[in-house]
């Protein structure tokens, strides 16, 4: 459920190119990954999946994705520690990070770092306007109630 | 859809007395399943929760298979007080998914229902039947295949399902989406002398506290009718006693009784056939006429045309009396058709849309009869008696005993199982060894220095006279 207090740090805004952006997510669900494609597709995202933290790490590095989307119950490193990890090294602080998971954790997501919580199942219109707002900060959406 | 803060948010059914017996609704992105045999009411209260919820936010969904035309199923959806043309085919949208079935077999379901979803993005689905799509299904290991599919699919989405089908209780066990629902909800009809009872019955709800056992439903014009169960509470709730004695409009009864009833408290008659308990039951309506308070009569014995002669005898007309609202008020149900949970939860409504102060239940024997399980019958004047006496509201119930050939301890035994719900007993008798001699007597009445003497009493046109 989005709130006022999702975001919860500030972000880069920096990072987001004038192509298509990339949404990196760390998803093992099938179903979820295929909605996500989906949906975030047709709202003109490019997306690109891992299965879990380690690998994500990786690849945040390598491709600097615009945000990554992570559910906290992932192998390895889990979503929460890849969180704390992304916002610990100066490469990759900047990077958005959504925490979108089956746990009602949004408090652990924030002390964690996160810049935004989504509680699961996904609502395709929470889902990219709270990426849209946080690849676009200065113009806040009123149904995310983001600053 | 309603939100509960930090719980789950909730999917009305439509049904304000559905609503409570689920708890407040379903939970919202739960997959739910509604069984029951053919003509129970599924269909219909599937078609009620999808109009009901369709306002143009996100669709609602309505998938057919094979068991019923999508032809029939908008056809008699026509035929309902609650269907609306504006959102039929709009803000709910039909689907068959019936030849997709047959031609790609059962798999075409999770596909379709993907692409339902990214068409449509319904915030609610409705499969009817869905336990139609089992007949085609090639193997036991596809249709468990396909629910796991299916259901990962629901669960990752957010939308709220319902699978309608015509499944009968062993099935539960056997069918793998019951393995998978939230929710299970059983519609029902059981036969009880020349009528039927239908019912509902919540098997499984995930995330809410819902009422266990069963609950009447009528089918309506206007859609299905709820009544949930008579819930007695645990602790009887602390309540103020109104302090005021009131008549019991029984000529010579209140100084037995140490000066009349106290206001709010719940009187017990009991008597054989003929002894004067319908006749002591509306006297003490007709007393509360007399003072301009709202009266019930429940009744399950006398004809209401029979019963406007006696009441107009025995009130010249009073309950006639024309007002700016109506103070006198009747419910007759023939014991034959008698719904216990229908029958409380109109008289609740009654209650208190018409402030009603005096309150006639004659007689609970018949409550017995109609429910066959007397500690139910027990438990439903338990919670009738406590909110009476939270409401202020002076009750009498009458109680017919067997004819006893002398008074003894067979008699009083019966009427003592319902002396904890009462504040006050009234016996009445009638002895037919030689010639006929009507008696009565207080058996208890609370915080009273009553009589506890056998006195005569006799039945004129104008009502009871004690002596």
């Amino acid at each position: 459920m989005v709130s006022p207090r999702d975001r919860v740090s500030p972000v880069r805004p920096s990072i987001v190119p004038a192509a298509r952006a990339l949404i990196l997510c760390v998803e093992q669900d099938p179903h979820i990954r295929e909605l996500e494609s989906y949906f975030l597709d047709q709202a003109g995202f490019v997306v690109q999946f891992v299965d879990d933290g380690a690998q994500a790490l990786e690849l945040a590095r390598a491709l600097e994705p615009s945000i990554i989307l992570t559910e906290i119950l992932v192998p390895g490193l889990d979503g929460l520690a890849l969180c704390r990890q992304l916002k610990a090294t100066p490469e990759t602080r900047g990077i958005p990070v959504v925490v979108f998971s089956m746990l009602a954790a949004e408090t652990r997501a924030r002390e964690a770092g996160a810049d935004a919580f989504l509680k699961k199942p996904l609502a395709e219109n929470r889902l990219v306007q709270v990426v849209r707002d946080l690849l676009n900060p200065s113009r806040p959406s009123a149904a995310t109630g983001l600053p | 859809m309603s939100g509960t803060g930090e719980g789950l948010s909730r999917v009305s059914t439509g049904s304000a007395g559905a609503d409570l017996i689920l708890g407040g609704g379903f939970p919202a992105n739960s997959i739910n399943i509604i069984m029951g045999e053919p003509g129970t009411g599924k269909t219909l209260f599937a078609q009620q929760l999808a109009l009901y919820n369709a306002d143009g936010d996100r669709p609602i969904l309505y998938l057919t298979t094979l068991s019923e035309p999508l032809a029939k199923v908008i056809t008699y959806l026509q035929q309902t007080a609650f269907h609306d043309e504006d959102k039929i085919g709009t803000s709910v949208r039909y689907e068959d998914l019936g030849a997709a079935l047959v031609e790609q077999g059962v798999g075409a379901m999770v596909s379709r229902m993907r692409e339902a979803i990214r068409r449509d993005s319904p915030k609610i689905i409705i499969v009817d039947s869905f336990k139609a799509v089992h007949d085609l299904s090639s193997s036991p290991a596809e249709m468990r295949r396909l629910i796991a599919d299916l259901a990962g699919l629901l669960s990752a989405y957010d939308t709220t399902t319902f699978l309608v089908g015509e499944y009968s209780e062993d099935e539960i066990a056997r069918y793998p989406e019951f393995a998978v629902a939230d929710g299970i909800v059983e519609f029902g009809r059981r036969k009880r002398a020349s009528s039927d009872e239908r019912y509902l019955r919540i098997s499984k709800l995930r995330g809410a506290s819902y009422r266990e056992g069963t609950h009447g439903f009528r089918i309506t014009s206007g859609g299905l009718q709820f009544y949930p169960r008579l819930v007695s509470p645990q602790f009887p709730s602390e309540y103020a006693q109104a302090g005021e004695r009131i008549s019991s409009g029984v000529a010579g009864l209140d100084p037995l009784l140490g000066g009349g009833l106290w206001r709010g408290t719940c009187t017990l008659v009991a008597g054989p056939t003929g002894s004067g308990k319908t006749t002591c039951a509306l006297q003490f309506c007709i007393e509360g006429l007399r003072h301009g308070e709202p009266c019930l009569y429940l009744n399950f014995q006398e004809n209401p045309t029979q019963l406007g002669q006696l009441i107009r005898s025995l009130g010249g007309g009073l309950h006639e009396r024309a007002g700016p609202a109506p103070l006198w008020h009747t419910m007759y149900s023939s014991p034959v058709e008698l719904q216990i949970d229908s029958l409380i939860g109109e008289a609740f409504g009654l209650i208190r849309d018409a402030g009603i102060q005096r309150v006639a239940v004659d007689g609970i024997g018949d409550l017995l009869l109609a429910s066959g399980d007397p500690q139910r019958v027990h438990d439903y004047l338990y919670a009738l008696t406590q909110h009476f006496a939270r409401n202020g509201i002076s009750s009498l119930l009458t109680y017919e005993t067997r004819m006893a050939l002398e008074a003894g301890r067979e008699r009083l035994t019966e009427e003592l199982r319902f002396s904890g719900l009462t504040d006050c007993i009234i016996l009445l008798d009638l002895e037919i060894s030689g010639s006929f001699r009507r008696t009565a007597r207080v058996l208890k009445a609370r915080n009273s220095a009553h009589s506890l003497d056998r006195r005569e009493m006799e039945i004129t046109a104008s009502g009871i006279r004690i002596t």
